[in-house]
């Protein structure tokens, strides 16, 4: 019997790679180093046309003390810049008080640029027109940045995440952002935007594994000038992305805080 | 058995790799008090392997012998199944032992740290968000 079962643990450990894991089959462009681990610090790879490939699955690499709370941890209180009302809104916010009113919270799109940065992992599809990046957490939401020049979409319908345009200033990637619907809180601890919202994301692939975002906030209705946060990415090399559909059984708003929904 | 079988395999490979914080679309903070650590022990009644979190609900049974279910609110699915969880890894009449952390609000709701069945840690040192 314990033969019996010591082959079937054995069968079993040779056929788990094959059908029980998909979402770990390595990719095959990925270095490896002499150990068959990936070499996440080999140089950052290029597209036929010489641009950075930033292509992959990617997911923060912040501390936060494991909280994705406050997206500005780096800086001094007085380095974002709130309009009063904005500071009112946001000292209440950051208590806790209100976090059913937390969009994500409630499985709305968490909104561009703390989508990037919460926990999740989300994948960057490159061609040489545009940009697709395919979002995991909370919901299967995507992002558009097109690179063929067109203008910022300024008559576009209000939106989450809004609408984006790119272009390269030599290997950094520069997003702009406008069209925002204002209902985003910029991180956990509940940071307002207004409609006026235009984020500004500068991507650069420091090396295979790694990838750092600086991203300016400019919301002149919610804050007296222009602020820039520093964002680190990591590639996640041997994983995929599934399915998530936040609203399937969310329980959690009975639990949190907060007022009537809004 | 097979499906059970390769369930414990990769319990196994995958108990003590380095866990991810994967599943936050709320403030865990307000929520839970980390401050309240709470243990339970009892029978699986109903699982939910759904999204944004997976749910356990367990009967316990205090000393005089009344039974009070409790819900476990655990990790994304996706970040279980990441760690070798699969929607048949805990089922309705397992034993479980859940270390965790009390909701604020009183209710029964643990947030899963930690899980236990037959004598194996199945997760480990987790906060699920």
């Amino acid at each position: 019997m314990k033969l019996v079962i010591a082959s079937s643990i054995g069968a079993v450990l040779l056929v788990v790679p094959l059908h029980a894991q998909w979402v770990k089959v390595p990719p095959p462009s990925v270095p490896r180093t002499a150990d068959g681990k990936p070499n996440l610090s080999a140089p950052s790879p290029r597209t036929p046309d010489g641009k950075p490939d930033l292509s992959g699955i990617w997911m923060p690499d912040n501390q936060y003390n494991g909280e994705p709370a406050n997206f500005a941890a780096d800086l001094r209180v007085d380095d974002v810049p709130f309009q009063p009302w904005a500071k009112a809104l946001y000292d209440e916010r950051k208590t806790g008080a209100q976090s059913r009113n937390d969009p994500s919270a409630q499985c709305l799109p968490q909104g561009v640029p703390r989508i990037n940065a919460a926990p999740g992992l989300w994948k960057i599809v490159q061609t040489p027109g545009f940009i697709a990046i395919l979002y995991e957490a909370f919901d299967s939401f995507w992002r558009q940045i097109f690179l063929d020049g067109r203008e910022p979409a300024d008559d576009a319908p209000p939106a989450w995440l809004g609408y984006s345009t790119g272009k390269w200033d030599s290997d950094v990637l520069v997003v702009d952002t406008k069209g925002f619907n204002g209902k985003t809180w910029l991180d956990l601890l509940g940071k307002p935007s207004t409609d006026a919202l235009h984020v500004i994301e500068r991507f650069r692939r420091v090396d295979f594994g790694h990838m750092e975002i600086h991203i300016t906030i400019d919301d002149p209705k919610a804050y007296t000038r222009p602020w820039t946060v520093a964002e680190q990415v990591r590639l996640s090399p041997d994983t995929e992305l599934m399915e998530a559909i936040c609203n399937e059984n969310n329980r959690d708003l009975e639990h949190l805080p907060g007022g009537p929904l809004r | 058995m097979a499906v059970r079988s390769v369930g414990l395999v990769l319990l196994i490979m995958f108990t003590g790799m380095s866990l991810r914080t994967l599943d936050a679309h709320h403030s865990f903070a307000a929520q839970y008090d980390r401050a309240k650590p709470h243990t339970i022990a009892g029978t699986v009644t109903k699982v939910e392997w759904t999204n944004p979190h997976i749910y356990l609900y367990v009967a316990v049974k205090d000393d005089a012998g009344k039974e009070t279910v409790w819900a476990v609110e655990g990790m994304a699915p996706n970040a279980l199944y990441r760690q070798g969880w699969r929607p048949d890894t805990v089922n309705v009449g397992d034993m479980i032992t859940v270390e965790g952390w009390l909701a604020r609000d009183g209710s029964r709701l643990l947030n899963m740290g930690s899980a236990t069945m037959g004598g194996r840690k199945i997760l480990s040192g987790t906060i699920a968000r």
